[in-house]
C-alpha cells in the first residue's frame, strides 16, 4: 500500500473479545469509524458486543470454531461493509495466513504484512535477520541442533548455563535450562519431543542462558514502507507462568544511554524488516547492562496503555491511519516520555493456589477511580466469566509524575478497589507494590518464585479492621434473615432437641 | 424491649462469637473478646456493603454471601477475607448436618470439563491423594480426597461438563 493512494476506512470489523475488543471500538467511536464485532454463542451479553454499533454472530464457544474461524470473521466483514479488520491480540491476530485471506478479499488488515509475521514467527528466522542487520541477538546458534556432541560443543564455546530452545516456541513451552554437559542428551531430546508435538517442528537451537534478566521491551511504529520511530520501553518483569502481570514504562532499570541504544535497536529491527503498523521489539538485559534481541511481537500488545499514558499518544488511532496509508502520524522528535505508568492485569486466579484459574459471575465491580487512573476492562457486574477463554478480565493503568508517586497511586487504587464473585489477583498485586525489590526496581522475571509465599501473603489485620469485618459479616447475616427483629426473638430460648430436627429440615434448603 | 441473638464467626480459619441485640430500632454488636469499641454502621452501595464508624474511625466493608451456610466474601481496604457468619441456631443445625456427610463428597467448584479420572468405586484412596482432573480455562486442576476410605461412586464420565455444585467423586469414610 503506497501513502500516496489512501483507502477509505469507515467501518471496522474487530476480530476479538474481552477487553481489548472493547479499546478497540472506544477507539474507532473516537475517530468517527463505525465498528462491527464479532461474538460466540457464550458472548451475546459480552462487553465488546454491548459496545459496538454492529455485531454478528459466529458460531459456537469453543475459539476454534469462532474467534479463530478466519472465514467466518471475513464473511461478517464483507457482510457488513466494513473495509478493514483489526485483530487485537492473540486469537488470529499473528496468522499470516489470516490477514493474506483478509487482503484476497478486498479488506485492509490493520496490522503487519503476512511476510512480516512470517520472519518474526520463526525464532531462529529472526535471530538470522537481526544478526545481519547489526541488531544484538543472545550468543548462540542460528541453525538448528539435533546431536548431543554438537550441542555440548557449542555449550562450551558460549559458557554454562545454556538455554534450549524451540525455534517455533513461546508461551514459556520448549524451553530448557541445561548447567553441565552431563545433563545435554537428556534436555535435547526432551525439548524436541515437546516441541515437535506442541508447534508440529522441532528444530531446537542453542543460547546463552542470562542469568537474573530482566524483560524490556520497545513499542515501535512502522509506515511499511521502510520507515519506523519508537514510543520508548516498557518493563515486564513480574511474570508467573511466563505471564507478565504487572507491566511499567518507563523501565527503572535503563539509564539514558542505554534508553537509547535499546531503542535505536528496536527502530533498526521494524526497518529491517519494513515493518507495517504497531509492533514491539521484546530484549533481554543482563545484569552488567548488555541486551539482546529476544523476538517481536506483530500486534498491539496487551501492555500498549502504559506507553499511552506517558508518551501521550493513541495507538489504535495510528494504526488505523498507518492502514488507510496516512503513514505515522507522530514525528519521532516530538514524543518524549512524561511521568511514570503501572499496568496491572486483572486475572480470574486464585494466588493463593499457584494462580489457578476462577470462574464465576461478578457480584461487585468496585474500580477506584481519580486522578490518572485508566481501566480497560472486558467485564461488567453482573457478567458471567465463560470458562472458554483467556481468564484476563481487565487492565488497570495508573500514571503519576514520577515511579514513587505512581507506586503510591496504585496503593491507593488498588486497595480502594473491589471484585466479588470471582477469586482474582487485585491483592496479589496489593502485596506486589509492597514488597522492597519492587518498589527500588531492581526485581527480576524470578521475582514471583523468590518472593511469593502462597500461604503467608496477605497482610495481617489490626484489631480495628478485624472487628469491623466481624460486625459487618453479622449485620450482614441478621439482615438477610429479616433484619433482626423477628428472628433474633427467637433466640431467647435454648434450643431444644426437637427444635433441632424441625430446623434440620429447614436448613437443607437454603 | 431488647431482643439478642449470639452468632458463631470464623474468619480467615479462627472462631469467635458475637451477640448481636436490638433495642428501640438501635442495633448493638458486642464482639466476645471485646475488640472494635462502639459501633455506627449502615449498609450502603445497594446493599453490597456496609460503613461502619468504630470511635469515629471509618471502614467500608464489602460483603458478598456465597452460599446458605453463611459463607461470605468480604474485602477490607483490598483485603480479601473469607468468612462464616451464622446464628447459634442455625450454627447447630449445619453442624449436625455436616456429621452425617462426612466431607467425603468432593463437588466441582467452578464450570469445566472432566478430563481425567484417577480412581475407580471400590477403590482404596488417602485423604489428599488426587482423585480427578477438571480442567478451566485451559487449566488443569487435581482434586483431591478430602477424607481416607473407599470410593463409592463416581458420577461422572471423563469428558463431562460440570457445573458448580456437581458432585464428582463420594467416598466412604473406613470404618474405624
Amino acid at each position: 500500500m503506497s501513502t500516496s493512494s489512501p483507502r477509505e476506512i469507515n467501518k471496522v470489523l474487530v476480530a476479538n473479545r474481552g477487553e481489548i475488543a472493547v479499546r478497540i471500538i472506544q477507539g474507532l467511536r473516537e475517530m468517527g469509524i463505525r465498528s462491527v464485532a464479532v461474538y460466540s454463542d457464550v458472548d451475546r451479553e459480552a462487553l465488546h458486543v454491548l459496545s459496538a454499533d454492529e455485531a454478528v454472530p459466529i458460531g459456537p464457544a469453543p475459539a476454534a470454531e469462532s474467534y479463530l474461524s478466519g472465514d467466518k470473521i471475513i464473511r461478517a466483514a464483507l457482510d457488513t461493509g466494513a473495509q478493514a479488520i483489526h485483530p487485537g491480540y492473540g486469537f488470529l491476530s499473528e496468522n499470516g495466513d489470516f490477514s493474506g485471506a483478509v487482503e484476497e478479499a478486498g479488506l485492509v488488515f490493520i496490522g503487519p504484512t503476512a511476510e512480516s509475521m512470517a520472519v518474526m514467527g520463526d525464532k531462529l528466522s529472526a535471530r538470522r535477520k537481526m544478526r545481519a542487520s547489526g541488531v544484538p541477538v543472545v550468543p548462540g546458534t542460528d541453525e538448528p541442533v539435533t546431536d548431543p556432541e554438537t550441542a555440548v560443543k557449542i555449550a562450551d564455546e558460549i559458557g554454562y548455563p545454556v538455554l534450549l530452545k524451540a525455534s517455533a516456541g513461546g508461551g514459556g513451552k520448549g524451553m530448557r535450562i541445561v548447567h553441565e554437559p552431563g545433563e545435554m542428551a537428556a534436555a535435547l531430546r526432551e525439548t524436541m519431543g515437546e516441541a515437535g508435538a506442541s508447534f508440529g517442528n522441532d528444530a531446537i537451537f542453542i543460547e546463552k542462558y542470562i542469568t537474573d534478566p530482566k524483560h524490556i521491551e520497545v513499542q515501535v511504529l512502522g509506515d511499511g514502507e521502510g520507515r519506523a520511530i519508537h514510543l520508548f520501553e516498557r518493563e515486564c518483569s513480574v511474570q508467573r507462568r511466563h505471564q507478565k502481570v504487572i507491566e511499567e514504562s518507563p523501565s527503572p532499570s535503563l539509564n539514558d544511554e542505554l534508553r537509547a541504544g535499546i531503542c535505536a535497536a528496536a527502530v533498526k529491527t521494524a526497518e529491517a524488516i519494513s515493518y507495517r503498523g504497531a509492533g514491539t521489539v521484546e530484549f533481554i538485559l543482563a545484569p552488567d547492562g548488555s541486551f539482546y534481541f529476544l523476538e517481536m511481537n506483530t500486534r498491539l500488545q496487551v501492555e500498549h496503555p502504559i506507553t499511552e499514558m506517558v508518551v501521550g499518544v493513541d495507538l489504535v488511532r495510528a494504526m488505523v491511519e498507518i492502514a488507510r496509508g496516512n503513514g505515522i502520524c507522530y514525528r519521532q522528535d516530538d514524543l518524549a516520555q512524561h511521568g511514570w505508568a503501572l499496568e496491572f492485569r486483572l486475572y480470574a486466579e486464585d494466588p493463593g493456589r499457584n494462580f489457578a484459574p476462577s470462574i464465576g459471575r461478578i457480584e461487585t465491580m468496585a474500580i477506584a477511580g481519580g486522578p490518572g487512573v485508566r481501566l480497560d476492562t472486558g467485564v461488567y457486574e453482573g457478567f458471567d466469566v465463560p470458562i472458554h477463554y483467556d481468564p484476563m478480565l481487565a487492565k488497570l493503568i495508573v500514571w503519576a509524575e514520577t515511579r514513587e508517586l505512581a507506586l503510591a497511586r496504585a496503593r491507593r487504587v488498588l486497595g480502594e478497589s473491589v471484585v466479588h464473585g470471582i477469586t482474582h489477583n487485585l491483592p496479589f498485586h496489593l502485596w506486589a507494590v509492597n514488597q522492597p525489590s519492587f518498589m527500588d526496581g531492581t526485581y527480576t522475571t524470578h521475582f514471583v518464585a523468590d518472593h511469593f509465599t502462597p500461604d503467608a501473603w496477605l497482610p495481617e489485620l489490626d484489631d480495628g479492621a478485624r472487628a469491623a469485618l466481624l460486625r459487618a459479616a453479622v449485620l450482614n447475616e441478621d439482615r438477610r434473615r429479616g433484619n433482626g427483629q423477628p428472628t433474633a426473638a427467637a433466640t431467647q430460648e435454648e434450643p431444644a432437641n426437637w427444635h433441632l430436627t424441625a430446623l434440620r429440615a429447614m436448613t437443607r434448603n437454603i | 424491649m431488647r431482643l439478642t441473638k449470639r452468632y458463631i464467626l470464623n474468619l480467615d480459619g479462627q472462631e469467635m462469637t458475637a451477640e448481636i441485640a436490638t433495642e428501640d430500632g438501635r442495633v448493638e454488636i458486642q464482639l466476645a473478646d471485646d475488640t472494635g469499641g462502639p459501633v455506627d454502621a449502615r449498609p450502603v452501595l445497594n446493599g453490597r456493603a456496609w460503613s461502619l464508624r468504630q470511635d469515629n474511625r471509618q471502614y467500608l466493608v464489602y460483603l458478598t454471601a456465597l452460599d446458605g451456610k453463611g459463607s461470605v466474601a468480604a474485602t477490607l481496604a483490598g483485603r480479601p477475607v473469607q468468612m462464616t457468619a451464622l446464628d447459634e441456631l442455625r450454627a447447630l443445625a449445619l453442624a449436625d448436618i455436616e456429621h452425617h456427610d462426612g466431607g467425603g463428597v468432593l463437588v466441582a467448584d467452578i464450570p469445566g470439563l472432566v478430563v481425567e479420572i484417577r480412581a475407580e468405586v471400590g477403590q482404596k484412596v488417602e485423604r489428599g491423594q488426587p482423585v480427578i482432573v477438571v480442567e478451566a480455562m485451559k487449566m488443569q486442576n487435581e482434586l483431591a480426597a478430602g477424607i481416607s476410605g473407599v470410593v463409592s461412586e463416581i458420577p461422572v464420565t471423563a469428558g463431562q461438563a460440570v457445573n458448580p455444585g456437581d458432585r464428582l467423586v463420594v467416598i466412604e469414610p473406613e470404618e474405624a
